[in-house]
């Protein structure tokens, strides 16, 4: 359908408006981080750009600068906060490891349970997938728990580990969906093809099929990464000393106060690995997820 | 796990015979490892939260006590169960339309392949990054009565009275909150939709296109009817997360004004960190079971088919 | 420019002190600096670096609470709490700005003097509860200390250890001087003791106190009020005077469902003269004095900012340091960041002593639970060792060390002016320096030291007090001011609020 020049003209002002919108509170907050205090609220109106910048929420989270430093420079309100409570690079560090490390088990799971879905025939698929998929139904709140309990006899309890665990549980049921729909994509024949050439199933599987999907896995990977980096109930139960970004942000509401400097600083820092993920898979994670709904 | 992948890789060789179900051509090997993590780490709570619902915690002898089904009848008994469910469903409702017709046209809006489309795609999946505790805060900052952008503007347009804060009256507080998941998940929808464009054939627009059609006559005729399976498995994953929200909520207003904006994840969530253990599993283990006969009446109306 | 040893500290010091106090610029400091021979390099590293000041340095700028640990204590440190190195020891706390101090102090010189390691988990304030009841219930051992809301002495009193007890039985852990007096009476009585026994020893004492605009009180001639009623005049006549600059009498921390909500409105319900529990265990917030109390809350809210209704102590205190209100009634921690430079009221704020109850006080023998009514409500907190830690003496060393004279003088100017436990902090020679206006104040504590001794209101302490004080209490009062259901009547709510807390009280068998 072709359009005359004034309508795709039209088109491209909305769309680089929604999108500016979207983008606004992302804005507004990264620009609150480098804000001084006294400009993050105004009873006046809002503050745009007449402040004297300062990059000093973003030395204390991330380059474990004292927030001594912070009183004298500032004059803050809250005086010297010890310096280890604010760095947050330990926790970058933790949470990094915790999404990679959930991401790989979420995908190994799920990519041979989603092609045995994709590809066999099996009674009861249907409700086999609505069972993978209540997993979800579960209020995070009634698990934490008994979840609890069990790390804590399993020596899981404040582990990398075992926060890998369960972010793979919360990840799998949309993981195995998604991947799923990867694997319908390519036709069926193809297996039948390298099959016929000599190839068992599990070559067939990593040699052929696999490398078809690397796109949609990429893109699964991706989401699953974004829900590990942002889960907050089971990162905070489940561990003592490691913390992830959401659980560190929320101590930074403190009992006198909340250090909006530091969360806007963090939380901005916090989306930028995610978004260069993103944008390595964007193409893919367009294509993959009508999460197979469309296949009959 | 790795064990049994071994195991059925073994079979694939020549040298001795696997049973049938062992082997790789058979569906047990590949869904053994994903059943096997989710039986452990999903069933055993699930009873575990069920044996708790049946307890009760005696602060006095600080045992957990036996008590068949009280939770349960109080649960019934208990006007804020209900009125969070209404909470709940309305709160689903709203969000849902909102953020399935933005997705929807978002999506379309964005489905181009001229210079510059891409990177708008990405920057549109960018909320989806921010985590949902953050979210709330942020939204607070910005819904703040009286140093928040976004009242200050509002106040300054006149659209609302400081008088009436956003998050402070009943009339506004829940769409207070709501405006964060709409930021949140919009994008969540918007890929979906975006994904489902991509896979419509091409011929009947075409068609289309000679018989002299208009665009909403295209857009009802055609792109909505073959979006269906797409938007019915979106409105059940969106659908089934907005039942349980529970971050923005309970990080914005707490469930205020009064219990304007309790949801029945943030009511539950209230008993439980103020550590009632057992009658948060109860409500919760309610939520689950309105959230699994909803979806599976759902799943057999929509005849949605994964 | 050669200095000599003395003159050379004087000059660091006083330089420190005024680039503090902003009155030279960073650059001018720098140079100044420089000339007495402190490179950048160095001044970066050791004072802005890891927050520790010069080593030999001490009692300048802000690091002026920094002094090092007394030598006795230093002693003991080494010789007591160095039989226990390698020791890992648990601490979980909520982020308040002592315990955030506590916790760098804790790095710097406690752990390098024992050999102790302290892992400090900082929980989100509004999920402690929620966590420590985890530990507890399952009997987890996951920490060694505990760091409790008042609120909740009497859910964990099983679950601690009696310090003086503890103190007592095992003499050759007890730290020289530890001096237990130093406590006031009225503070551990109202934060530590459970039915006899002492739960932990008392950390963080955040009380009520009036704090006022000077300036505005002064402009329409109000002088500061010292009862209720002249306080509400005040309020309202500030209300009214100054409604075309959008400033408020006063300013609340009214959130619904919120714990911010239950310590605002029994401020006001004990300053009249009621109470929250009857001495037959009744729920009594719904007689005379209590329905007084909560009218004359709900005359409050409206002489507040409209959206006093969502904000809990943080949308309250940021109104005050916005010049948004004139007068509040609450936490004394404010009153330092009210005074910090990015305050739009630096230097125009008093602390007062909170207005005498009407008609008067009821005595703590008419209330039920252990319940003390005074208006001063008080929200402190306190350390408890674990009745199930594997690690008690090591523990117990930290605990004596976190708490001891020195720790908490420095803990309060570190701190940016939290109130002080102990009697000797008030009259610390450190602590006395910063009462002047300006970051990290203690101009204030006079008022604060009084309102302990003298007006301090506790909460009931029960095993089902969390529960009423997050959920039943806040909410009903939440619907009650935002109007959601009572149709404004104070009466109408009080007694369903009644109904319920009494039953909750029978059905956990508490009376």
């Amino acid at each position: 359908m072709e359009q005359s020049f004034a309508a795709r003209t039209l088109r491209d002002l909305a769309a680089v408006l929604i999108v500016a919108i979207f983008m606004f509170p992302i804005f507004w907050w990264s620009l609150s981080s480098i804000k001084p205090y006294s400009a993050i609220f105004n009873k006046d109106g809002p503050v745009y750009f007449d402040f004297e910048p300062t990059a000093l929420n973003y030395k204390v989270t991330l380059l474990g600068r004292s927030r001594v430093e912070s009183a004298l420079e500032s004059g803050g309100t809250y005086g010297a906060g010890g310096a280890s409570s604010y760095d947050s690079r330990q926790t970058i560090l933790d949470s990094t490891l915790v999404a990679v490390g959930s991401t790989g088990l979420t995908i190994l799971l799920a990519t041979l349970a989603a092609y045995a879905l994709s590809r066999m025939a099996m009674r009861g698929k249907q409700h086999f997938i609505f069972w993978i998929l209540s997993q979800r139904f579960m209020p995070p709140l009634a698990i934490v728990i008994p979840i609890m309990f069990m790390f804590r006899d399993m020596s899981l309890l404040d582990s990398r580990l075992g926060l890998i665990i369960a972010h793979t549980l919360i990840n799998l049921p949309l993981a195995v969906l998604l991947l799923k729909s990867f694997f319908d994509d390519v036709p069926k024949d193809v297996d039948e093809a390298a099959m016929i050439d000599g190839a068992t199933r599990i070559q067939t599987f990593r040699r052929v099929v696999l490398p078809m999907v690397r796109g949609g896995v990429a893109a699964t990977a991706v989401l699953c990464f974004i829900f590990s980096w942002t889960e907050f109930l089971l990162s905070l139960y489940l561990t003592t000393s490691i913390r992830t970004l959401p659980v560190k942000i929320s101590t930074f509401v403190t009992s006198t106060g909340t250090e909006w400097g530091f969360i806007t600083a963090l939380g901005t820092s916090a989306i930028v690995p995610s978004f260069i993920f993103i944008l390595l898979v964007q193409r893919h994670l367009v294509r993959g997820l009508t999460l197979g709904s469309l296949k009959e | 796990m790795t064990a049994l992948a071994a195991d059925a890789h073994a079979s694939g060789g020549k040298l001795w015979r696997m049973p049938r179900w062992l082997s790789a051509e058979h569906p047990f090997p590949w869904l053994a490892p994903i059943t096997a993590m989710l039986l452990v780490f999903g069933v055993y709570p699930l009873l575990y939260a069920i044996w708790l619902s049946l307890h009760q915690r005696n602060r006095v002898k600080r045992v957990d006590e036996f008590v068949w089904f009280k939770n349960w009848v109080q649960a019934f008994n208990d006007q804020r169960v209900w009125d969070s469910l209404a909470v709940t469903f309305t709160y689903t409702g709203i969000a849902l339309v909102i953020q399935l017709s933005l997705g929807l046209a978002i999506a379309m809006l964005l489905d181009q392949d001229r210079r510059g489309y891409g990177l708008l795609r990405a920057l549109m999946t960018l909320p989806l990054v921010v985590p949902p505790a953050v979210t709330g805060m942020m939204f607070l900052l910005m819904e703040d009565g009286s140093f928040g952008w976004l009242s200050q503007n509002l106040y300054m347009l006149g659209i609302i009275s400081p008088q009436n804060p956003i998050l402070a009256s009943h009339s506004t507080a829940l769409m207070g909150v709501m405006l964060a998941d709409i930021w949140q998940w919009t994008p969540f929808m918007v890929l979906i939709m975006m994904a489902g464009l991509r896979s419509l054939p091409k011929e009947p627009y075409e068609a289309a296109a000679i018989d002299g059609a208009n665009a909403f006559q295209v857009f009802r005729r055609l792109t909505l009817p073959m979006m269906s399976k797409v938007i019915a498995v979106a409105v059940l994953i969106r659908g089934v997360d907005l039942f349980r929200i529970f971050d923005y909520v309970y990080v914005m207003t707490s469930g205020g004004p009064g219990t304007a904006t309790e949801t029945i994840s943030a009511y539950a969530g209230r008993i439980f960190v103020t550590g009632n253990f057992p009658y948060a599993a109860t409500l919760s283990l309610l939520t689950m079971i309105i959230v699994i006969v909803v979806a599976n009446v759902f799943v057999r109306v929509f005849r949605v088919r994964f | 420019m050669s200095f000599r040893e003395h003159d050379k500290k004087t000059f660091v010091i006083d330089a420190c002190n005024d680039f503090t106090a902003r009155r030279i610029t960073k650059r001018d400091f720098m140079k100044k600096m420089a000339l007495a021979g402190l490179g950048f390099s160095a001044f970066n590293a050791s004072m802005l670096g890891m927050g520790r000041p010069f080593s030999g340095q001490r009692g300048l700028g802000v690091g002026a609470a920094q002094a090092q640990t007394p030598p006795d204590i230093e002693k003991w440190l080494k010789e007591v709490g160095g039989k226990y190195a390698g020791t890992k020891i648990r601490y979980s706390t909520e982020a308040t700005p002592p315990s955030i101090v506590a916790n760098q102090l804790a790095q710097e010189e406690f752990t390098k003097l024992t050999g102790i390691e302290v892992e400090v988990e900082i929980v989100p304030l509004e999920q402690v509860l929620a966590k420590a009841t985890q530990d507890v219930q399952g009997q987890l051992g996951t920490y060694d200390l505990y760091y409790l809301d008042q609120s909740w002495m009497a859910t964990f009193a099983p679950d601690t250890v009696d310090p003086t007890e503890y103190y007592k039985s095992n003499a050759e852990l007890a730290m020289p001087d530890f001096d237990w007096d130093d406590f006031s009476k009225p503070l551990v009585d109202g934060i530590a003791m459970y039915d006899g026994k002492m739960v932990g020893i008392p950390f963080d004492i955040p009380i009520a106190i009036l704090m006022y605009r000077q300036d505005l009180l002064d402009k329409h001639g109000i002088k500061v009020p010292t009862t209720m009623p002249e306080y509400m005049a005040a309020v309202k006549a500030i209300t009214e005077a100054e409604k075309a600059n959008g400033i408020y009498g006063n300013t609340c921390q009214a959130k619904s469902g919120h714990y911010s909500l239950e310590c605002d409105w029994t401020i006001y319900l004990w300053g009249h003269g009621g109470s929250i529990f009857n001495k037959d265990k009744m729920f009594s917030g719904n007689d005379d004095r209590g329905i007084a109390g909560l009218e004359y809350y709900q005359e409050l809210i409206k002489n507040s900012p409209p959206a006093a209704t969502t904000w809990t102590w943080d949308g309250q205190f940021q109104s005050m340091q916005q010049g948004q209100a004139a007068m509040c009634i609450s936490w004394g921690e404010f009153f330092p960041g009210m005074d910090a430079n990015e305050s739009k009221v630096q230097g125009l704020m008093q602390a007062a002593r909170p207005p005498v109850e009407d008609p008067g006080r009821r005595a703590a023998a008419d209330a039920g639970f252990g319940e003390i009514p005074a208006i001063g409500h008080q929200g402190g907190s306190v350390i408890a060792l674990s009745e199930y830690s594997k690690n008690k003496e090591a523990a117990w060393i930290f605990m004596q060390w976190a708490c001891s004279k020195d720790v908490m003088a420095r803990v309060s100017t570190l701190g940016g002016g939290a109130s002080p436990m102990r009697l000797s902090s008030f009259e610390d020679p450190r602590v006395k320096e910063k009462a002047v206006v300006g970051p990290g104040t203690t101009r204030h504590f006079d008022v604060v030291n009084w309102t302990i001794n003298n007006a301090m209101g506790s909460e009931p302490d029960m095993p089902i007090w969390a529960e009423l004080a997050n959920n039943e209490i806040p909410v009903e009062l939440g619907k009650l001011l935002t109007g959601q259901a009572y149709d404004g009547s104070a009466k109408a709510c009080m007694d369903a609020l009644a109904q319920m807390v009494d039953t909750k009280v029978a059905d956990a068998g508490l009376r």
